[in-house]
């Protein structure tokens, strides 16, 4: 057998345009976050800076050791962090579940996809008034919220994956002698986990919008609540220094993500 | 045994519809248990359809297909199919790939191993049995394909222009290593090309279709002798064979 027929792809790529592309890509990252930080320092070193609107680097780091020499910002991490993994946790599986049965069997999507279709539209934020009303300000109803926002984004990525199943595998699968179960669960969801995996990055970044906007209106505790609670008394560096690190959770944990899903999809074309 | 009987076979798509298309029409054919068995004609001409109704994806909208004398049904192992496009499943490897019909039926690890093993090797990708087929070319893709329903040890073996893709090399090859499989389990085949020359050179019988709606137009019996050899191919028999049936396509 010659091998000339194949070569994996990591040998025919130029070894060293791909690293040069690599390093270039990072210098040019770093540059415009260097560009920002300085312009930011820049301005709040004018003399008619008011301090009160844009409080210095040196303030808002300084917030950030306050915060964590006394406490609140751990604890506040912790209460959102264990809302976001419940919330996400949560709501993706029923997503998996229920998307997976609405995308495959027509009897599901029959049944389903009307209410699916007709509820999809409505912002999860929106809800919030009415499980205030049902369920009060709890914990409770702040995961129900995140887990509705969850739910609706990756449910849809789901019944998309599966409804884009190329027939192709199925036959295959058929003629040699699956039983539709057998379809279902060997190619129906291998097939489709591309679109999972996107289904459940989208409501990772939908976990956090959803938890900042739930504990802003109904929290004791958490990053939305020290937010507020900056507004409040106008620690306009305590608000500064918690929506960094709301970013830097979000992109950490969206980072691990693509981790995760760079190893679920080694056998796809399509992976990062 | 398995042979195949096609019983005036009609099929129509769309039927009731406001355009209802006849691809196939008024179809009779026996092939005979273990006999390799081509069927040419232009594209479009109903080739796949045909494959895939004897494979049981769907049922013909009038006449029927019986192996063995039982009406054929909806899809079952024995009869297999290597299907036009790639079928080869991407999120399993070679081997997993190969393995996946026994494993269907809860083969152990060790049953599993060893028809990896064999399969493998008879399809010529030993080395390869850990790689993605992502990593393979359209021509090892297709060994994995037919390798994966040799694996899965059908009674009839249904292939609807695997060589299709590939260039005239590999071809070649592939074809000789097919008959060469095939001799070695004489499995009932049904191959489907539109390539006169590969028809002649692999099969015992060719039928050839013509188009809207598909009919049997012609059934050629190939007497060329085997163990069928490249060196053939320019035989004055063999030439003889595809200057006649080149004509009755051309009509
Ligand atoms: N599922 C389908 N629905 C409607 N028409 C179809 C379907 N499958 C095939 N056809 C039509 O039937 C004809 C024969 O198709 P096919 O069997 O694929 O031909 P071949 O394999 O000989 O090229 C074509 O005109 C094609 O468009
Ligand atoms: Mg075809």
């Amino acid at each position: 057998m010659d091998k000339t027929e194949t070569l994996p792809r990591d040998t025919i790529m130029p070894l060293r345009g791909l690293k040069n592309r690599l390093s270039g890509r990072l210098v040019l990252g770093a540059a415009s976050v260097a560009t920002v930080i300085l312009a930011y320092v820049w301005i709040t070193n004018l003399p008619n800076n008011n301090p009160a609107l844009l409080p210095p680097i040196r303030d808002i780091v300084g917030a950030f050791f306050t915060n964590v020499a006394s406490g609140n910002l751990a604890t506040a991490l912790g209460a959102s962090l264990f809302r976001v993994i419940m919330g996400f946790f949560i709501g993706t599986s029923l997503a998996v579940l229920i998307g997976c049965l609405i995308g495959w069997y027509k009897v599901a999507e029959y049944l389903f996809d009307p209410l699916i279709e007709a509820v999809r539209p409505i912002p999860p934020l929106a809800y919030i008034p009415i499980i205030i009303i049902w369920f009060g300000i709890g914990e409770f109803s702040r995961i129900l919220i995140i887990t509705i926002a969850c739910f609706m984004v990756c449910v849809v990525n789901v019944i998309a994956g599966m409804k884009n199943v190329p027939q192709v595998y199925v036959d295959a699968a058929s003629t040699m002698g699956a039983t539709r179960l057998q379809v279902f669960r060997t190619v129906a969801v291998p097939a489709a986990t591309p679109f999972i995996i996107t289904g459940y990055r989208i409501a990772l970044g939908a976990a956090w919008t959803t938890l900042v906007a739930s504990e802003l209106i109904a929290a004791q505790n958490g990053l939305g609540f020290l937010l507020q609670e900056g507004r409040r008394y106008f620690l306009t560096d305590q608000v500064m220094m918690i929506i960094v690190i709301i970013g830097a959770c979000a992109f950490l944990m969206d980072r691990a993500f693509r981790k995760i899903q760079a190893r679920l999809m080694v056998w796809s074309e399509a992976r990062e | 045994m398995s042979e195949i009987v096609v019983d005036n076979l009609t099929h129509t798509f769309g039927k009731g519809s406001a355009s209802p298309l006849t691809v196939l029409d008024g179809i009779n054919l026996k092939l005979e248990s273990g006999s390799f068995n081509a069927i040419v004609g232009t594209s479009g001409c109903g080739k796949s359809t045909l494959l895939k109704m004897m494979a049981g994806l769907f049922d013909p909208s009038d006449g029927q297909m019986t192996l063995d004398g039982e009406v054929i049904q909806g899809t079952d192992r024995r009869r297999g199919m290597v299907f036009q496009q790639d079928a080869v499943f991407p999120w399993m490897t070679v081997a997993r790939n190969v393995s996946y019909g026994p494993r269907l039926r809860g083969a152990s690890r060790a049953e599993q191993a060893e028809i990896e093993e064999k399969w493998i090797r008879m399809v010529g990708l030993t080395g390869f049995e850990d790689r993605w087929p992502r990593e393979l070319s359209g021509g090892m893709r297709k060994r994995v394909d037919i390798g994966r329903v040799y694996a899965n040890d059908p009674d009839v073996l249904l292939m609807d222009e695997p060589f299709g893709a590939l260039d005239a090399q590999t071809k070649e090859r592939m074809q000789s290593d097919l008959l060469e499989t095939w001799s070695a389990t004489r499995k009932t085949v049904v191959f489907v090309t539109h390539d006169l020359e590969e028809a002649i050179f692999l099969a015992d019988k060719i039928i050839v279709m013509s188009a809207r709606p598909g009919r049997v137009h012609h059934i050629e019996e190939v007497s060329l002798p085997r163990p069928r050899t490249n060196d053939m191919r320019l035989t004055d028999d063999f030439l003889a064979i595809k200057r006649r049936l080149w004509a009755m396509l051309e009509h």
